[in-house]
């Protein structure tokens, strides 16, 4: 079995390129053939130091799967990658398209509840935040393929604001659609 | 010479299988399951029974019943006679007081503020979990029965839904009944891995399981073996006993009864869950109770368990979205739990999913049977099998921030095992203790969530503010309990500490009920021969033991020595985990195997007492 390393890299764990484009469907198909072998149901007459292992490497794997599968976490940590220190607290943005961008999206999402046919408008609404994310996506891409870390860092930044936009979006769901 | 006794057909083969069940425990019904020539099947008892009534009565002269000997007291006695507890596990008083079923309960229960409720009973005051560990011990009492020999271990099924507290009680209710848990599997994997759905190429497959206390929803994708959950939703509070309550609340309310007796109170919800099953294949019933009766059609019925129905189906949209999906990506629905009998509960789901549900398997035995075969898979019975079952964690957990507010560490749905760390630091000068407080649940403050543990750790090595760096550790089993950890990290001081939650029992509470239940089980005559053979095998051993150490190296030879200590060593440990009948063949394998190290020291003894002495003197 495996050894757990704590220091393992994700890239390499799940046997796929170290960049920001990576393929779903690799992504899957490595974490899948990795919990197979060390899932702690492999181990459920093991050692007590077989089962632990089973566990900090397993949940190794899932951490690993699930940082690389969401571009936003993917990001981030191809930042701490390169030595980028990417917490965002102090953030401020210089960039007005984005900011206007940003302000269109929160009309957008405020004006839900008055709209005749809120589920639709909320379709429409998430077609929006998400042309929004993929145009920032392919901004950090093309940015962290050529080590320009500023750019990066910056589309990252905004990113984030657009998850944090996503989630409001959802508790708003959540109110609307009465789950 | 040394004789090896092993009569044909005893010896163990080496590749023999393991005994290994699933077991069901339910809030209405339990079951237990094997698989045998390579299907699941569900282990009746004698009478032919396959469900067990999840009910325990506490009788006169410490007697104690589980289930359907236990149901008939339930009119006569129903002080003592204990039904659905499993609504009760890993719950505090304040935690079940709202609930329409709990406020009906003809058992007296007790407020132990933020401890798990007990339930007063001629037993004393018991816990949830000593009551579910007798139902546990009757099933595993029939599996070995059943399967005549002792069982490796199980896998018990929980609700998706169930929080850490809950989990832990379950799991703490098989240790004290006796049972090696190989794993908690969530009943909706169980039931999607009972209907081997991992047949076809990717899918995404909805469990719609609706039983007599719980509602679960999972969303899962199946591919080649694995099943991974994407999302799990539900109301643990919510089944097929409030159709019963909305029903006996409709004739109370229809006849103007102002109030009803402990025995009325039971007698109307039984004439109401007949009700219930018998409109699944009527038009309309009789309902009565003493000399009242009322005719209820099925679409009165319908109309009462709707709003019922309506809350299943919006945990659905919810674990829908959480996975991701839309209603017309699910491939099948699969229905588990007695309830989706209701031929309502079938249709609004048929209605809301645009497919039939699958309805192939026995909606009360599906959930066994998946569990069957997972244990049969942990105890290695299945070489070269792929199944993989990739659970979530059902709740968020989080940590106590400033201002009473959550902040979320883990985040639920996502894939479990994980660990998660966190660190924290000082913010006082010198500042050598701090509170952490760790909590369950999806809402923003602290108050809402359960609290699950508060510990403080201590020894901090005093330095200026906000230099101790502290790393907490979330770390969550495949089982979906955790473990907290902490250490201090800049100085690498290794203060560590591990918290089981506080809902849970201490691992003293288990010892002090493992006791009482041995004790119980005295009079039980396995136990009692098992009791026997162990204290033979002790005095055999340690007069052996001695015998060996003052004589061994005189009077046998090196490897006769070695063979001896191997056979002690195995009675050692068939002394340790062995039944009645294996300690007994290992004491009279050790006994045949020291007979000429005996002979040797009865003739040196002799010898000893001839030496120097005159033939008249003896």
């Amino acid at each position: 079995m495996s050894e757990f390393n704590p220091r393992e890299n994700y890239f390499a764990l799940l046997a796929v390129p170290q960049s920001y484009e990576v393929s779903q469907s690799d992504l899957t198909r490595r974490y899948r053939e990795l919990q197979q072998g060390a899932h702690p149901d492999r181990f459920a007459g093991g050692s007590e130091r077989e089962r632990l292992n089973a566990v900090q490497y397993s949940s190794q794997i899932n951490e690993a799967y699930e940082t690389l599968v969401s571009p936003t976490r993917r990001a981030a940590y191809l930042l701490k990658l390169a030595g980028v220190d990417s917490d965002m607290s102090s953030t401020t943005f210089q960039d007005p398209e984005f900011l206007m961008q940003q302000m269109q999206l929160r009309e957008e999402l405020s004006e839900l509840q008055d709209a005749s046919d809120p589920e639709s408008a909320l379709d429409s609404f998430y077609q929006d935040l998400n042309a929004a994310a993929n145009q920032q996506k392919s901004i950090f891409s093309n940015a962290y393929a050529q080590q320009q870390f500023d750019e990066a860092l910056a589309s990252y930044a905004k990113l984030q604001f657009l998850e944090k936009l996503r989630s409001e979006a959802e508790l708003k769901e959540s109110e609307l659609l009465d789950y | 010479m040394l004789m090896q006794i092993s009569e044909p057909g005893q010896t163990p083969e080496p590749h023999q299988r393991k005994l290994a069940v699933g077991i069901d425990l339910g809030t209405t019904n339990s079951l237990v399951a094997t698989v045998r020539n390579g299907s699941a099947q569900t282990l009746a008892d004698i009478d032919g029974n396959h469900l067990l009534p999840s009910v325990v009565y506490y009788g006169e002269n410490a007697r104690i019943d589980v289930g359907e000997q236990a149901l008939t007291q339930a009119s006569g006695d129903p002080r003592n006679t204990l039904l659905s507890v499993k609504r009760l596990m890993g719950r505090s008083y304040t935690d079940v007081a709202g609930e329409e079923s709990v406020i009906k309960s003809p058992y007296e229960l007790l407020d132990l503020g933020q401890d798990m409720v007990k339930v007063r009973t001629r037993a004393g005051d018991l816990s949830p979990v000593q009551v579910s560990s007798e139902i546990l011990k009757s099933l595993g009492q029939r599996a070995e029965e059943s399967l005549g020999g002792e069982l490796t271990g199980v896998v018990i099924t929980v609700p998706a839904y169930f929080d850490d507290a809950q989990r832990q009680a379950t799991k703490d209710a098989a240790k004290i009944a006796g049972l090696n848990v190989l794993r908690l599997l969530n009943e909706p994997t169980a039931a999607a891995v009972a209907y081997g759905l991992d047949q076809q190429d990717e899918v995404a497959i909805a469990v719609f399981d609706l039983g007599g206390g719980t509602f679960d929803v999972s969303v899962l994708q199946l591919t080649k073996g694995v099943f991974e959950v994407l999302s799990t939703g539900g109301d643990s509070a919510l089944g097929g006993d409030d159709f019963d309550h909305a029903l006996a609340q409709w004739f109370v309310a229809e006849n103007k009864i102002v109030s009803l007796d402990m025995f009325q109170q039971r007698n109307l919800l039984t004439a109401a869950r007949q009700a219930k099953e018998a409109l699944s294949s009527e038009a309309e019933v009789q309902i009565g109770l003493g000399d009242v009766s009322l005719t209820l059609s099925r679409h009165q019925f319908n109309d009462l368990v709707d709003p019922l129905i309506d809350k299943a189906i919006r945990a659905c949209k919810r674990a829908l979205r959480d996975a991701k999906l839309r209603n017309d990506d699910i491939h099948n629905v699969v229905m588990v739990g007695g309830s989706t009998r209701v031929p309502r509960v079938r249709e609004r789901v048929a209605e809301w999913f645009g497919r039939e549900p699958l309805v192939d398997l026995d909606p009360d035995k599906v959930v066994a049977l998946g569990a069957a075969l997972q244990a049969d898979q942990l105890v290695g019975n299945r070489s070269g099998d792929e199944m993989l079952l990739l659970d979530v964690i059902p709740l968020s957990l989080g940590l106590e921030t400033m201002g009473g507010l959550t902040e979320k560490v883990i985040h639920r749905n996502t894939t479990i095992p994980v660990a998660m760390a966190q660190e924290f630091t000082t913010f006082k000068d010198g500042q050598t203790g701090m509170t952490i407080h760790v909590v369950q649940g999806e809402r923003e403050l602290v108050e809402d969530c359960r609290s699950l543990a508060r510990f403080e750790l201590q020894g901090i090595p005093p330095m200026v503010a906000g230099a101790a760096r502290i790393k907490v550790t979330f770390q969550v089993d495949a089982d979906g309990l955790l473990r907290v950890r902490a250490r201090e990290e800049s100085t690498g001081s290794e203060s560590r500490i591990e918290v089981k939650p506080a809902y849970g029992l201490s691992d003293t509470d288990i010892a002090d009920m493992l006791q009482q239940s041995w004790a119980s089980a005295l009079d039980d005559k396995e136990a009692r021969a098992l009791r026997e053979q162990q204290v033979e095998a002790e005095a055999l051993l340690q007069a052996l033991s001695a015998a060996m150490l003052k004589d061994g190296e005189a009077m046998l030879s090196e490897s006769e020595q070695a063979e001896l200590l191997a056979k002690m060593e195995a009675l050692h440990h068939e002394r340790e985990q062995g039944t009645a009948a294996s300690i007994a063949r290992h004491i009279e394998i050790v006994g045949k195997g020291s007979e000429v190290f005996a002979e040797r020291r009865m003739d040196a003894s002799i010898n000893q007492a001839l030496a120097g002495r005159r033939v008249d003197e003896i």
